[in-house]
């Protein structure tokens, strides 16, 4: 079993905090040595992951959080980005309408469109008012051009 | 944290947005209170100015969508310039520019392509 480290952050479910989050990924991902391309798809994945809290999960509530716990090893940099909000039912998320009808905001639909095209795996696990957590993985920059497919 | 700020420039034939900083869920309100300002004074083109951003998510491409609508109401478009191929990839995935907003990669660009 590879070494491996965990980062956790905690922030406020408010939108002037996602920056934070931000920050601190691309802190992770840089100490991960990849490379800027792949550091802005990591900020971009997180931040939606946490917008989408941040719009979502706490309708009636301020004081609502987003753990974000960053498992790092040498094979991949796992993302789980946590709230214990209002959940939703992960098999019907809200509309994927890509045009703005929404109004000023999209939604879930873009965004996990950017998770899913931007990280190597996403997962969604997601139940009504039990919370959302979102999983994502990059795998490790080593990783993408030798393909080592020992045992899984 | 990067310092956000919106300038409106209407001296050219063209209103220009300019934006500097993170378009996220927490600045795009900014963003979207420009748009609004311009819109509401008549504006149907609009030049959207990205070169000095650093990063766009997808509530910054919902605010551009968003006027967008508004605009193409009155056959208006939204003119992008965006140089930076980080930003130009999140439009890319989102399939914006298919609508009334196109990219350019300089305003010079984006200031000739009103009257093409």
């Amino acid at each position: 079993m590879p070494e491996h480290h965990i980062v956790k952050v905690e922030i406020p479910a408010l939108s002037e905090y996602v920056a934070v989050i931000r920050l601190a990924i691309s802190g992770v991902a840089t100490r991960m040595h990849f490379n800027i391309e792949e550091i802005e798809d990591i900020k971009i994945a997180v931040s939606e992951a946490c917008t989408n809290v941040v719009q979502h999960a706490y309708p009636h509530q301020t004081d609502g959080k987003i753990n974000l716990v960053a498992t790092l090893s040498d094979e991949k940099l796992d993302i789980a980005i946590s709230d214990s909000g209002k959940g939703f039912d992960a098999k019907n998320p809200v509309s994927d309408k890509q045009d703005g009808s929404n109004g000023v905001n999209f939604g879930l639909g873009l965004g996990l469109t950017f998770i899913r095209s931007l990280m190597d795996s996403s997962e969604i696990i997601s139940e009504p008012n039990k919370g959302t957590t979102i999983r994502m993985t990059k795998n490790a920059p080593e990783k993408k051009v030798e393909e080592p497919l020992t045992n899984s | 944290m990067i310092d956000f700020s919106v300038e409106i420039d209407k001296q050219g034939p063209l209103p220009i947005i300019r934006v500097k900083g993170e378009i996220d869920v927490y600045t795009c309100t900014q963003l979207n209170t420009s748009f609004q300002e311009v819109i509401q004074a008549g504006a149907k083109d609009i030049v959207l100015n990205l070169e000095n951003i650093q990063y766009i998510d997808s509530t910054g491409l919902g605010t551009i969508a968003h006027a967008a609508r508004e605009v193409q109401q009155s056959d208006g478009k939204i003119l992008v310039v965006c140089p930076k191929p980080q930003v130009r990839k999140i439009f890319e995935i989102s399939g914006l520019t298919s609508k009334n907003i196109t990219l350019f990669d300089d305003e010079p660009r984006a200031l000739g392509a009103k009257n093409a």
